[in-house]
Parts: structure tokens; sequence; C-alpha cells
């Protein structure tokens, strides 16, 4: 018995109690199952990763590292892992370009069709993936044939095609995040003889720095990860990673794809690692 | 023709079909502190803000010692403003916040150093000037703001209700502040807020707002002593107001009673008659100095005095003062009747449209 009797000891025997009710038990009960469905999937994925065999059949002969080497012998995973983080910083970089004045313009300013382009930039979010990249397809396509400039595979196309998925992220995100700010900041520096450029650029964008950093990581994750859309816009040589994995299992199913995917998710985690010694990431999404 | 420092013309604001701010006019002396005072949506607010640019004027001029302001964005307009949130920049340090203006007027470095040692001397912040916003209490946080409105050395200090989110204990110590800084500065300044006792401790003079309008303009004491409406008359201190009808000038006729007026008053038919709580005094209802005899309701120690609350013939409330030194008032008990006495310089009438009634003849000093 802990202070039993004492203040203390009632207070905390108060804060202890929910722990043996149904209720909280639940929900500790779900919130386990939910961890485990999430990393389940990850979890098999390194362990596969480190089978022996190179079909994979369970339970595996042995374990080994040696996937992980063999990576190096298909260049064309490092090739697609290049272009996909050059088209996912491209298309951060557009998004922000875009989302960013755009979100300004949503919350700042009341202007004929507000309502429209609010609509207009959340609205590819809500149609499927395979439609945006096939009506992108043939609109490139129709584009090629008229103007003879060959655009398929082309990073151009690449990125602004990954701008339709991105965009969104960065409007909802930095609108979030504006609506939160408190407006008369920005109107005490314009007080203190800023014009509206320099409000601009020393105020407003400064604070809304938590939203720019979440925007550009949902940005460049959406990007990275794209499957459904970008299946319709790559060539050979011009292929991104989660493309050039499904690719492969096309033809085998070995754990050499489970080794890329460990190594991709450890490249993101390192990165979201780095970012989160300068913004606490929990704090903002 | 003497033009005051800053003088504000027919100043108005409409948003839609309502009217926000309705032809404010005003004229304020170079050093002085004018406060805009009033419930909240009575257009204070607003009309600060057109003064700083923030809020366009539908109609109506602001003239800063005889220059047009209006149409002016609020960066060319040389006023250091005191936000009710304080709206200091959070990613800026103190010594950052306070330089703003400073830089953004691109003074040289040396003197934009000796301002800011000058400014944070001034509110004693001297030691915080590495520290952010947020590691600072609201009261520091406070002075922080008006070290940065003070450090452009505007043209005119604007304050939006400045004292509102400090606690109860502070807001004394730092309205005396503010009011010492303003007057040492020399600065004509313009505060609002919705708060009576702030206003009194802190102006020059007074502005009384409702509905968009001015009420009444004047110093602490003429808006106590002569309101110039009943909305003044409750709004500042409080009033009992009774409505009633006024007899040959000397009585106000009541459902079920009249009141015996201190004063003889010209004229006749509906009127408002004005009674402070504390200038009116309980006596025996038979005394023949009582005006009117009503009901007691309750009677509550409250320390300063005892608070009565009675009930008039016509079944209106009305709630006096009594002193707690002796006054009969401990002697009441709820049911009992008392006579309710005063005098002639405590008597405030106003005719049906809301002016006040002259006595008619001069009460000689």
């Amino acid at each position: 018995m802990v202070g039993a009797g004492t203040a203390a000891g009632a207070i905390g025997d108060a804060r202890r109690a929910p722990r043996f009710s149904a209720a909280a038990f639940l929900v500790r009960l779900l919130i386990a199952l939910g961890v485990l469905v999430m990393a389940t999937p990850l979890v098999m994925a390194a362990y596969i990763s480190l089978f022996r065999d190179a079909v994979v059949v369970f339970p595996p002969s042995g374990y080994s590292v040696a996937w992980y080497a063999r990576i190096l012998e298909f260049p064309r995973f490092g090739e697609a892992l290049g272009t996909s983080l050059r088209i996912a910083a491209l298309a951060t970089l557009g998004s922000l370009a875009l989302g960013i004045p755009a979100s300004l313009a949503l919350v700042r300013h009341r202007f004929v069709g507000r309502g429209v382009l609010n609509v207009l930039l959340l609205s590819p979010l809500t149609v499927p993936g395979v439609v945006i990249g096939l009506a992108v397809y043939v609109a490139t396509v129709e584009t090629e044939i008229a103007t003879e400039v060959p655009l398929i595979g082309s990073d151009l196309v690449l990125v602004l095609a990954h701008l339709l998925i991105t965009v969104p992220w960065v409007v909802r995100l930095c609108v979030a995040n504006l609506v939160g700010l408190d407006r008369s900041v920005e109107e005490a520096a314009a007080n203190l003889g800023a014009p509206p450029l320099s409000v601009l650029f020393r105020v407003t964008l400064p604070m809304m720095r938590q939203g720019i950093i979440a925007a550009s990581l949902f940005a460049f994750i959406v990007s990275f990860e794209n499957i459904e859309m970008t299946l319709f816009l790559i060539a050979p040589g011009q292929t991104t990673l989660p493309i050039s994995v499904l690719q492969y299992l096309e033809y085998r199913i070995d754990p050499l794809v489970a080794a890329v995917v460990m190594v991709q998710t450890f490249v993101i985690a390192g990165l979201l690692l780095l970012l989160d010694r300068y913004v606490k990431l929990s704090r903002i999404v | 023709m003497n033009t005051p420092y800053l003088r504000i013309e027919g100043l108005t604001k409409r948003f839609g079909a309502s009217t926000a701010v309705d032809a404010v006019n005003l004229d304020v002396a170079a050093g002085e502190l004018l406060v805009l005072l009033g419930p909240s949506g009575c257009g204070k607010t607003t009309t600060l803000r057109m003064i700083a640019g923030f809020v366009e004027a539908s109609e109506g001029r602001i003239l800063l010692q005889g220059e047009d302001y209006s149409g002016l964005p609020p960066h060319r307009r040389e006023m250091g403003m005191v936000f009710q949130s304080y709206a200091l920049f959070p990613h800026m340090t103190v010594a950052a916040n306070v330089t703003f203006g400073l830089r953004m007027r691109k003074l040289p470095k040396a003197e934009i150093a000796a301002r800011l040692t000058e400014t944070l001397d001034m509110v004693r912040l001297a030691p915080m000037a590495d520290r952010y916003p947020r590691q600072l209490s609201g009261g520091q946080q406070q002075r922080v703001a008006l070290a940065r409105a003070l450090a452009i050395r505007p043209k005119l200090l604007l304050l939006d209700e400045p004292l509102s989110n400090l606690d109860a204990n502070l807001r004394q110590q730092v309205a005396r502040e503010i009011r010492g800084l303003q007057r040492k500065a020399g600065l004509t300044a313009l505060m609002v807020t919705h708060d009576q006792d702030e206003a009194m401790m802190m102006a020059d003079r007074l502005v009384v707002m409702s509905e968009g309008a001015v009420q009444q303009v004047g110093t602490q004491e003429e808006l106590y002593e002569r309101p110039a409406n009943p909305f003044v008359a409750r709004f500042i201190g409080h009033s009992n107001l009774i409505k009633g009808t006024l007899r040959e000038g000397a009585e106000l006729a009541i459902p079920g009673g009249a009141i015996r007026l201190a004063a003889p008053y010209a004229g006749g038919g509906e009127a408002t008659l004005a009674i402070r709580p504390e200038r009116a005094r309980l006596c025996a209802a038979d005394d023949p100095a009582a005006r009117i005899v009503a009901e007691v309701e309750d009677a509550t120690y409250v320390g300063a005095h005892i608070e009565v609350l009675l009930t008039l013939p016509n079944g209106e409330r009305v709630i006096l003062h009594d002193p707690t030194d002796g006054g009969a008032a401990r002697r009441l008990h709820p049911g009992d009747r008392a006579g309710i006495a005063w005098d002639a310089a405590s008597e405030r009438l106003f005719d049906a449209a809301g002016a006040p009634l002259p006595a008619r003849a001069p009460i000689p000093a």
C-alpha cells in the first residue's frame, strides 16, 4: 500500500483508479491493436528481407543479410530512387510556390471566386489517382501529337502531375496554420512601418514556419510514394522507386524487394528524425 | 483659430447596411490622453482602427497636425499601437521586437542601439533583451509591446484595451506606468477600453460611445456629475433611472405615486430621473425630507457601504448605498418602508429625447 491514509495517497489512488476501469482497458487494447496493425507490414518486410532463400517460403531455411548487398547489383533501383527523390523535391518546391500564396489569398482576402478556388485546390484529393493519371496521360499524348515535343516520361510532366496531388495538402496545412495565427501581429508590423512585402517576408512567413514544414513533409511523402497516378506517366529509364519495386514483383518474389523497401523506409525515417530536431513533428502533424 | 493636434471629422464606417461608427467628431490636444469608452460593439475599436489605417473609413477625415491622413496606408502613418493581444513577433527576441520599427525606418545602427537601450530602460526590461516573447510573463509582454510602440517615437500612441489581458492586481500598476511614460514622452495618446475604472484612472478626457455614436466627451468629473443623457448616467458610475411624467416642473408622476423633485424644472411631459446610489440617503418614511417612499426588498452589508434594494410604488427597483457608519439601513428589514432623500445637486432629469432638463432657477452657490 502506498501512502494509504495520506492526502498524497488519496490523490494517487484517485488517479490510479481509472486504470482498472473497463473503458480505459478498452482504449488501451484498441491503441495496442492499432499499433500492431500499423507495424505488421513493416515488421514482416524487415523479417522477410533477412530470409536466405530466393523463393519466399515459411519457415525460411536460414537467415542472411546478403539481399541488402545485392541491391547494388540492380542499379535500376538506385536510378529509380534518384528519380523519386528528384520528382518529390521538385513537386514539393512547386507546391509550396503555388500553395502558400493560394492559402494566403484564401485566408486573408475576400474575392470573387474564392469559394470556387478553394474547392478547385482541394478537389484532386477526391478524384481517384488512376483517373487523374489517365487524364494527364491522355492530355500529354494529345499535346505530344500537337506539338511534336516528347513529353511522356519527362520530369516536367511528372512534376506537374504530382503538383495535382501535393498542392491540396500544402493548401490544407497552410490554411489551417494561417487561421490559427493572430492577425494583429501582421497589423503590428505594418503599424511599425513595414510595407506589405516586408510584413510578408519578415512576419507572416516566419510565423507560418511550422505549417510550411508540415506541408513540405506531406507534399514530399505524397509525391514519393505515389503509384497509381505515376504509373501512366513513366517511360523506360524514367521510373520511380515504388513502380520499379512493382515491376520487379511482376517477375519475381524474393527478399530483395523487402530489402529495398527497408532501405527506403530508413531513408524516410532518417529524414523525419532529422526534421524533428528542428520542428516538433508531433505538434504539427 | 487654434488647430487641435488631432482632429477627427465626421468619421463614419458602414459595414453593408449597418453603421459601426456614425459621424464621430473629436479634437485631441497635444500631449493629451483621450480614452474611448463604451460597451463592446459601440464602435470604439473600429474608430481606433480607422485612425491606425487598418480599416478604411466610409466617410470623414483624420487630421494629424493639420495633415489629412485618410487613405494613407498603416505603415506610413507613424503611429505606435499597443494591441490587446500585444501582437509581439513570436519569432523575434525582445530586442528585435523593439527595434523592428527602427529597422524598418533604416536608422543607423548606432542610433538603433541607443534607442533600444533607452526604451528597454524605460520599461525596465533591459535584462530581458535576448528572451523570446513566450519566455515572458503577461505583464512583461505588455511592456515589450509598449516599448516597441514607443521606440519609433510615434506621432500618436494608440492603445487598444492594453490592460484587459492582465491580472486584476497588475492592472492599476501598469495603468500608472503607461500614464507616466506617456506623460514623460509628451505623447498624444488615444486609448480604447470597455472598463470604466481603467478609463477613469488614465484619461485626461473621456469619450463615451454607444451604438457607433459619441454620447459625451468630457473629463471624469463632467461625465460623472453632468451626464449628457441617461446612457452616460448609467454607464459612468451607476444611476438608477426612473421614468415618469413631469408635472408642474416639481414632481415626477410614476404609476402608484409621485417623486418630489429637488429642483424646479421648466415644462412637462415624459422624463427620466437619474439618481446615483451613493448620492441618495435613506430616511424614515414620514421624514419630510423623503422625496419618495419605497419598500425595502433587501439590505446587504458589503463593507464600504450597505447595498439596499428598494421597490418603488411602480414596482421598479432602485439601489442605494447607505453608509455603514451607523446608517439607518442596518435596522432595515425586507418589507420595511423607508423614505429616499437627495438634494438638487444630486438630481439629474432628462427629457423624452434623452437631453438633460435644466433646473429652472440656477441654484445659488
